[in-house]
């Protein structure tokens, strides 16, 4: 295939998106059944009765919280564990199994154990978000430590650089910095899922319970109205990370 | 001579000797790689050293770099015994070590700038060895955009602008297109000769050891040890015209590859057999 500019990708996206828009549309007069397929117009009436309302602006702020703390908690437990598991191949051996384990893991399936164990309050929801998010920063941070950098460590001490921590960040934490971002990446995606399932079956609260809830309510419209901000807030955030990851990267 | 005669040398190594151990067991093998090494260089000289690969040079110079730790013996730079890299030495490596991350002028700096020289007089300095380098257009150019050849004079850069009287430097131009290196030679003997900093130079190109030389020390294959210190008696400036032609060059040359030749063989019957 031969390579696309930047405007072409853009045009390509925006004629299928009203190419999409338009069969939706269509389909749904014709189907002419709004709990099954409401119509495209009917979502923006429904999404702009959310905006108004208030009602979507207070949800996204109580989810956008609740993932940023999970995903600050996340990475910090993630950089400890990766550090002690690129560290020390004993910890590597003990620990790897069950973090492979909670990788391939729901994190639905865990949500009784977080429930019984950590109730349904905002601590528990960000443990919901941690168990999703935590594995792919700790896999990132001990496989982009354990690549060692030695001879550009070998160049900083031999101009001067000193003691491990320095070492540490201005050499291999910055050598390490593209696989840690995406590992950064893909924890962000999952914490996104974390996030709406905490919100849908811990307790309802956030996008997730609004969606959980006009679905119950059989308002389908609205319930559309409400993933479409859930997905464009993954996206966002994934973009946002891809970002400063082609900004650090060198080639 | 009178002067030479009182003047502190740049490098003194007593007796020094190093052992690798394979692992981090305490029983596990070790490897002599250095056999006692004696070795005196002066001030401003340019010494090159050869010998069969394996021998311990990289060994040797990390040594006198204090990148790496000697066992015994003693190894005093500018009359005080070292342990810790140091300003007044400066190394170029044989992969350029450069920050894939850092822009040409950021790696030049990196010395300065950690050594907490202000930015401007860091920028200031590291501006003089680029252009010095030919390579004031590919300031802010990263390293994977540059050829090898461009690479190792950023390394070159980096090394002059510390300011150090002392160049260490591991086969540098081995990783170098032949006929680049032919240039970066000359670049090298151009700034040596202006500036008459002592030069340790490995390689393992016999003509690049006789060319560059005041003398070539030859090491004998592990353990490592001085084989011969062979005085280069070759006029100078040696840019601006070719010695190889000169009869020195072939007879120097000669010798050392006979002293040389002598090892690989037995190297390779040993491994034969
Ligand atoms: N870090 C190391 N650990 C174990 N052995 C090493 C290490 N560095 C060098 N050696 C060994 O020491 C000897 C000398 O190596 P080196 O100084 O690299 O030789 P040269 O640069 O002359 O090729 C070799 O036998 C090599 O295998
Ligand atoms: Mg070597």
């Amino acid at each position: 295939m031969k390579k696309r500019s930047k405007a072409q990708v853009r045009r390509d996206q925006i004629v299928g998106l009203v190419i999409f828009l338009s069969v939706w549309e269509i389909a749904a007069r014709l189907l002419g059944n709004k709990l099954v397929l409401p119509s495209v117009s009917q979502i923006l009436a429904a999404l702009g009765d959310l905006i108004a309302s208030g009602e979507l602006i207070t949800a996204m702020a109580e989810s956008i919280w609740l993932l940023i703390v999970g995903l600050i908690v996340s990475t910090i437990l993630g950089f400890v564990l990766g550090a002690l598991v690129a560290r020390s191949r004993t910890a590597y051996w003990m620990l790897n199994p069950y973090f492979s384990a909670l990788f391939a893991t729901p994190t639905i399936a865990l949500v009784p154990l977080v429930l019984v164990w950590f109730g349904f309050g905002f601590p528990g929801r960000v443990i919901v978000v941690v168990l999703a998010a935590v594995v792919p920063i700790m896999f990132s941070v001990a496989s982009g430590l354990r690549d060692d950098p030695k001879d550009l460590v070998d160049v900083a001490r031999s101009f001067g650089v000193t003691g491990e921590l320095q070492l540490l960040y201005r050499v291999r934490v910055r050598a390490a910095l593209p696989v840690l971002l995406a590992g950064l990446r893909l924890a962000a995606g999952r914490g996104v899922v974390g996030m709406a399932v905490a919100e849908t079956y811990l307790r309802l609260g956030g996008i997730g319970g609004l969606i959980k809830s006009y679905g119950s309510m059989f308002q389908t419209d609205y319930v559309f109205a409400s993933i479409l901000p859930l997905s464009l807030l993954g996206i966002a955030i994934v973009s946002v990370i891809g970002r400063i990851e082609r900004r650090l990267h060198w080639t | 001579m009178k002067d030479s005669d009182v003047e502190v040398p740049a490098i003194q190594l007593r007796g020094v000797r190093k052992t690798f151990r394979l692992s981090e067991d305490r029983n596990a093998k070790t490897v002599l790689a250095l056999d006692g090494i004696d070795l005196t260089i002066r001030k401003g000289e340019f010494l090159t050293i050869i010998g069969p690969s394996g021998c311990g040079k990289t060994t040797l110079l990390r040594i006198m770099a204090s990148l790496e730790q000697h066992d015994e013996g003693e190894v005093i730079v500018e009359g005080e015994p070292v342990s810790e890299p140091g300003i007044r030495r400066a190394m170029v490596f044989q992969t350029f070590g450069l920050f894939p991350w850092k822009t040409v002028i950021d790696n030049v700096t990196f010395p300065l700038t950690v050594r907490k020289f202000p930015a401007d007089e860091a920028r200031n300095t590291a501006m003089k060895h680029i252009r010095r380098v030919g390579l004031e257009r590919f300031v802010d150019a990263y390293p994977h955009q540059l050829s090898g050849g461009m690479q190792q004079r950023v390394g070159l850069a980096r090394a002059l602008s510390t300011g150090a009287d002392i160049l260490l430097m591991d086969e540098p131009f081995g990783a170098i297109d032949a006929q680049t290196r032919e240039l970066m030679q000359e670049e090298l003997l151009r700034i040596w000769d202006e500036e008459r900093k002592t030069v340790i130079f490995i390689t393992h190109d016999l003509d690049e050891a006789v060319l560059l030389a005041d003398r070539v020390l030859l090491m004998s294959r592990g353990p490592g040890r001085v084989r011969e210190l062979i005085d280069v008696d070759l006029p100078h400036p040696r840019f601006e015209y070719d010695v190889r032609g000169h009869e020195n060059f072939a007879k120097v040359r000669g010798h050392i590859w006979q002293q040389l030749r002598n090892d690989l063989v037995q190297q390779r019957e040993e491994e034969a057999s």
